[in-house]
């Protein structure tokens, strides 16, 4: 059974000599097959020994196969539609890379090319910090609008609602994160936001604790941490009335 | 001559060779005679082992009893990008063990891609009582638990160089480890921390004078980083933590006050960190700009302001959304420059192209001394290439990341003539990585004209096995190769077998070599470590010799197959020359 996957790539100039496979005397030889199979690609143990039949029944490879069309066109090396990329022991990447089928492309319209492991060469850390700051970016909107230049990237968008719960009230809202750089202007609106719901009360904002979530689900005074760790990590925030 | 030179007593021969002062050269005249091996030998003080698993420690010692200062490196450089798993090897602890047993005084020790644990680091930290100077680089193994020993114990510490290294971060303030009596600190960098306690930091810095590097994490905000200076005027290393005001971003009092002490700062020379910036802080620096010679880390639209100070820049790191327009400005300001690292903006996917080749012609033509250039784009030509390779003939590093198989996107061609011009021009050129689409050609001009070349990165290679021979024939002075998703095989690899004892290593990952070409290596090289790295553990070892090997890793050694090696990877020299070892399974 011959697996025939193969992401085409763009076609070169025709004429080229470079690519003439016959220029340096290459030889198309039975390695075709497994180059139209790819190198990325790890086939089951049954696969192995379907490729070896193959090799030893001589039957046409790749490039036999299909010489009359490939002779005076450029054939540049086919890439597999779909890699395996093996869950690696202790993968040190961002959980989000991790997906079993990703589809590789040197089509650079495709988004969102998870593609090859260990492609591009960057090493982790990097990758990570990038990540951090992509999302740290699209809360700092003055220095994109400057740059002309939109940080945001694909995975985080330039606005960021959370689920607001003032205690005693029982509609919650939501407020966009994104507007706000400290902690003042943000409960100043929160304090705004709930103000018509209770005009009964005194509505202080001395008088509510701001409190928030976190990632790993833990509720914690916002005024304890720092803004920046605040806006990175929050998920949902609740205003409790304050005890004194 | 040579009779001439026996009469001189060992003392002088001594004291000629103190003045030589490089590894190579210090080698080279270690072979020259028995009796310059010997008075060598006993004098050196600084060995460098490129890969930790050519030589034992034992060996180590027996030849080098004087050792002062060890550099030792681990994985292979592939193992930057996963590309190696985790528990591969490059243990630390049994050379800290020898050294600690045979009573060497050690006082430096620099580690990359090496496993380092806890208790390495404490044992380390108590065996040598002159230890100066840790530098660990791209390791992973330990926590703060470990730090602190080493913060503790190590009562003439005057370096602890932390970079790129995966640690754990327990609740322990391993910085409050360092006694009072530490006043010895020269540079301290913990910039890959998330955390730390800022007031050890602050009273630390405070207590040493001597400080001239110190690089700080994200966890050191603005208003930390100003009464920090006002310790260290005398820095001329500065890592910045997070550069954001943490309490109130309209503080213009801190910002101030931050101007005023940098002022005061008149060494730094190389500035980096700035992991978040806020950008009307930045005008904060400027003053030290006029002297910087190197800067990493400054995004966005400000750092096209602090560019243009910077006209004595030597090394630039930054991200590409600099884009071609801040690489303008780069280039027609920083005359001096020659090194430039550009790194995505955007790591995964593809997406927004920041740079282009435009910008790398642009600097090119505005900065003639560049010798180094790291540079991620999406796209290249080989006009932009020939150019860059008229302006600059003086590179020894050109590391291009291209996405794989990417033509020249204006005339189709492959790249080959692009990196041609580039071998041909810089006849000094020791490093090279290429990428995007080529084929056997560029293979032949590395082979005609890179006679300087002294590792090779090849990524998503197609054609025959030719280019591979091209470059194994060619590069004499070829040290690492390292290979992956290409179609070189067997008859590349088995060429010249003998090459591979002139070189350090040889990596080939996703290629076609099989796993009987691997055993043809091992059985006709006995002073290899061939190892294959198998991850897909269908794969027998007794099965067909025609499988292909996922990931081959192949190094001189004298020190025979290495006893630490975990199940998957098969040290073919231990498998073959076993009994029973061609018929059990691994």
């Amino acid at each position: 059974m011959e697996l025939q996957l193969g992401l085409a790539l763009p076609c070169s100039n025709p004429t080229s000599k470079a690519f003439d496979l016959n220029y340096y005397g290459f030889e198309a030889n039975k390695k075709e097959v497994d180059h139209v199979i790819g190198p990325c690609y790890t086939p089951s143990y049954e696969d192995i020994n379907d490729i070896i039949n193959i090799d030893n029944n001589n039957k046409r490879s790749f490039g036999q196969a299909f010489e009359n069309s490939t002779r005076d066109r450029v054939v540049p090396r086919t890439l597999p539609l779909l890699l395996w990329n093996n869950n690696q022991p202790n993968e040190e990447d961002d959980p989000k890379d991790l997906e079993n089928h990703s589809l590789f492309a040197a089509n650079k319209n495709v988004g969102d090319g998870d593609g090859v492991v260990g492609w591009p060469p960057i090493k982790s850390w990097r990758k990570r910090l990038c990540h951090e700051n992509q999302v740290d970016r699209a809360w700092n909107n003055n220095q994109m609008v400057e740059n002309g230049y939109v940080c945001g990237g694909r995975r985080a968008s330039n606005s960021m609602y959370v689920k607001v719960k003032m205690e005693g009230v029982v509609i919650a809202r939501k407020v966009d994160l994104s507007q706000h750089h400290s902690f003042e202007t943000l409960t100043d609106t929160l304090m705004d936001m709930f103000r018509k719901w209770s005009e009964a009360c005194e509505k202080n904002s001395n008088n509510y604790k701001l409190i928030y979530q976190d990632r790993e689900g833990d509720w914690l005074f916002a005024q304890d941490v720092p803004w920046r760790t605040f806006i990175r990590s929050v998920q949902r925030l609740k205003l409790l009335k304050s005890s004194d | 001559m040579l009779t001439m030179m026996n009469y001189f007593p060992d003392e002088v021969l001594e004291h000629v060779f103190d003045f030589v002062t490089s590894h190579r050269d210090r080698n080279a005249v270690s072979l020259v005679c028995k009796l310059w091996y010997n008075v060598e030998r006993f004098r050196r003080q600084q060995v460098f082992i490129g890969n930790c698993y050519a030589i034992s420690p034992e060996r180590l010692i027996a030849r080098f009893p004087g050792v002062k200062a060890l550099t030792l490196k681990g994985k292979p450089h592939f193992a930057d990008f996963n590309l190696v798993p985790h528990d591969w090897g490059g243990y630390v602890q049994p050379w800290i063990e020898a050294l600690a047993r045979s009573r060497i005084g050690l006082e430096e020790l620099r580690l990359k891609r090496m496993v380092v644990s806890d208790e390495s680091l404490d044992v380390l930290s108590r065996s040598f009582t002159n230890f100066k100077s840790l530098v660990l680089v791209s390791c992973e193994g330990f926590t703060t638990d470990g730090l602190a020993a080493i913060a503790a114990n190590c009562r003439f510490l005057r370096e602890l160089d932390l970079q790129e290294n995966e640690i754990e971060e327990k609740k322990n303030h391993w910085l409050c480890c360092f006694p009072d009596s530490c006043t010895s600190l020269v540079s301290l960098n913990f910039a890959c921390l998330k955390e730390i306690n800022l007031a050890a930091l602050e009273r630390l810095v405070a207590r040493n004078p001597n400080l001239k590097g110190l690089k700080l994490n994200r966890a050191v905000p603005l208003e930390a980083l100003q009464r920090i200076l006002m310790r260290a005027p005398q820095l001329v290393d500065l890592g910045t933590g997070s550069f954001v005001l943490d309490r109130d971003p309209d503080d213009f009092e801190t910002y101030r006050k931050l101007r005023a002490t940098i002022l005061k700062c008149r060494s730094i020379r190389n500035l980096s960190g700035f992991l978040e910036a806020a950008p009307r802080c930045l005008p904060a620096i400027y003053p030290i700009c006029l002297n910087l010679s190197y800067a990493a880390g400054i995004n966005g639209s400000e750092l096209i302001k602090l560019i243009r100070l910077c006209g004595k820049l030597q090394r630039l790191w930054i991200l590409d959304c600099i884009g071609d327009e801040g690489l303008e400005v780069v280039a027609s300001t920083c005359k001096d420059l020659q090194e430039l690292r550009v790194f995505p903006c955007h790591p995964v996917g593809a997406g927004h192209a920041a740079v282009t080749e435009t910008g790398l012609v642009a600097i090119s033509s505005g900065c003639p001394k560049l010798n180094s250039l790291l540079y991620y784009c999406q796209q290249m030509t080989n006009a932009a290439l020939i150019a860059v390779a008229k302006n600059c003939p003086n590179f020894i590093r050109f590391t291009l990341c291209l996405d794989p198989i990417n033509p020249d996107p204006v005339t189709m061609q492959p790249l080959d003539e692009g990196f041609g011009a580039i071998v041909r021009s810089s006849k000094r050129l020791q490093r090279l990585s290429l990428s995007g689409l080529f084929t056997e050609r560029v293979f032949l001009y590395i082979g005609m004209y890179a006679e300087q070349l002294e590792m090779l990165s090849i990524a998503f290679a197609g054609e025959s096995d030719k280019g591979m021979l091209y470059v194994l024939n060619g590069c004499k002075k070829l040290r690492k190769l390292e290979i992956r998703d290409s179609s070189f095989g067997d008859m590349a690899l088995l060429r010249d077998v003998g090459k591979y004892e002139t070189m350090r290593s040889l990596w080939m990952s996703s290629c076609d070599v099989t796993l009987g070409g691997c055993k043809t290596v091992a059985k006709k090289m006995p002073r290899l470590n061939v190892e294959i790295i198998n991850e897909n553990d269908r794969m027998k070892f007794a099965h067909e010799d025609n499988q292909k090997v996922e990931k081959m890793y192949l190094y001189r050694t004298l020190v025979g197959p290495r006893e630490d090696a975990p199940e998957f990877v098969w040290t073919l020299e231990k498998l073959l020359f076993t009994p029973g070892g061609l018929l059990e399974d691994q």
